[in-house]
């Protein structure tokens, strides 16, 4: 039987005042002129609701850049869902935050991408950091809830307990460190974003300290990198079992990545209702169950918890989506890993400059 | 943090709500929800920030009464302590 999907993500624009290095949105973005229209926004809510979605991520892009926002905040509240806003701060002025409370928001995700000042607008492209840090003593004056997201990397990490404390002065009630992860803009800049093992380790002891220290005050997650794990991640929880996103122009997809796959065709809420999408379409059924997995998955005692990792890493790295993922130390395919591995470690120079994200047309 | 005295008011934590999965009632909260049945939601749908520890003890002690309430007393607040720490609740 296929399970629900737990959670939908919406990246209802592509549209960002942010460049960050390490964006998990497409290449090849989606212009204005295909976003889907308010009404089928609010269509597409109800049928998650009764699909069994209980959370919505509204994500972009930068969401706020929508100027609909409060209408797809009350409908998905009217709708039941869950809704969590996943923004960069920048077009939230308190008027605004207060009618998107009022329209039901549940949950507020501010990014920042360092502590300081400098390195955070390197990353980000953009004189963003000091907006964000404004933001968050207003974020404080509504009863939401609050989390801070960190994306942490070779850049940044040798100062990780500084940006902790950076976090707390906020008073978030939750933390995310997120590691860098190679997908979309991420994998272009792959060789400079990724830590040594050094960092890595100091990272968990950093992370196990901070959650001792503050539990029950500010809850932290962290998602390690796994270019370093001895396994696959469960990537997305495994292939349309929990999550599915919807991009800007409606196309239904597993995960932020997965259009990078040759040969997929991704159907579209405007065509399909979402239930026949998640149950039945073929982009939905290509990756599910086990009858795709090649050895060493197939015979493996892991493949029902890792499914075999990522499809769009397996696909990145080795050019066939339908192989193991290749962080697995049992991929065939695992020496291209090692070797990003010990150009990282080798103190080899790194290439000269980032490759920034772009806007869609 | 402690966990809550008599005079306690208790109630769910920012972002965190009530919510159906089909029928069945759950408590939503960022990245996760948890199904609450029996005891468990009769006491969560008492804490509405207003009543006291000591009264909602009094109501549950009253609707099953059976129970003792000293022991009453405990479950409650060890149940609002576990909650906390996971921040659903705040008092």
């Amino acid at each position: 039987m296929i399970p629900n999907p737990l959670a939908l993500i919406a990246e209802i624009t592509h549209r960002c005042p942010l460049h960050c290095v390490y964006c998990s949105n497409p290449l090849q973005m989606v212009g204005a002129k295909t976003e889907l229209a308010t009404e089928e926004w609010l269509r597409v809510f109800q049928e998650a609701t009764r699909l069994g979605i209980l959370h919505l991520h509204l994500t972009g892009g930068e969401p706020l850049a929508r100027t609909d926002l409060k209408d797809l905040v009350e409908g998905a509240h009217a709708a039941g869902l869950y809704t969590n806003l996943i923004t960069s701060g920048i077009g939230l002025p308190e008027s605004r935050l207060q009618a998107l409370v009022e329209a039901g928001l549940d949950h507020i995700q501010l990014s920042f991408q360092d502590g300081r000042e400098g390195p955070a607008n390197w990353i980000a492209g953009a004189k963003a950091h000091a907006h964000k840090i404004a933001l968050a003593p207003v974020i404080r004056r509504f009863r939401i809830a609050f989390t801070v997201n960190l994306v942490v990397h070779r850049h940044n990490l040798d100062h990780l307990e500084e940006m902790i404390a950076f976090v707390e002065q906020l008073q978030p009630d939750r933390m995310e460190i997120a590691h860098a992860q190679y997908y979309g803009w991420a994998l272009k800049n792959r060789d400079r974003l990724m830590p040594t093992r050094a960092q890595l380790e100091n990272c968990l002891r950093i992370v196990d300290a901070a959650q001792q220290r503050l539990s029950g005050r500010m809850r932290i997650d962290c998602v390690v990198p796994d270019y370093y794990a001895r396994y696959p991640k469960a990537c997305m929880g495994g292939w349309g079992r929990r999550l599915m996103l919807i991009d800007p122009s409606g196309h239904v997809l597993p995960c932020h990545a997965a259009g990078v796959i040759p040969g997929m065709q991704f159907d579209n809420v405007c065509h399909h209702p979402l239930e026949w999408i998640w149950n039945d379409s073929p982009a939905f059924r290509r990756f599910r169950g086990e009858d795709w997995m090649p050895e060493p998955c197939r015979s493996c005692d892991r493949r029902a918890e890792d499914f075999g990792g990522c499809r769009c890493q397996a696909f990145l790295l080795t050019g066939d989506a339908a192989a193991t993922d290749p962080v697995c130390s049992l991929a065939p395919t695992h020496g291209v890993v090692e070797s990003a591995q010990l150009r990282a470690n080798s103190g080899e120079a790194q290439p000269a400059a980032w490759s920034y994200r772009l806007n869609p047309e | 943090m402690a966990p809550p005295v008599d005079s306690s008011q208790p109630r769910l934590a920012a972002g965190c709500r009530w919510g159906k999965q089909g029928d069945e009632p759950v408590v939503l909260f960022p990245e996760g929800m948890i199904r609450v049945q029996g005891t468990g939601q009769s006491v969560l749908e008492l804490c509405d920030g207003q009543r006291s520890v000591e009264e909602i003890v009094g109501v549950l002690a009253g609707r099953y009464n059976s129970a003792d309430p000293a022991k009453v007393r405990e479950d409650v607040r060890a149940f609002l302590e576990a909650l906390q720490q996971k921040r659903i609740v705040d008092y």
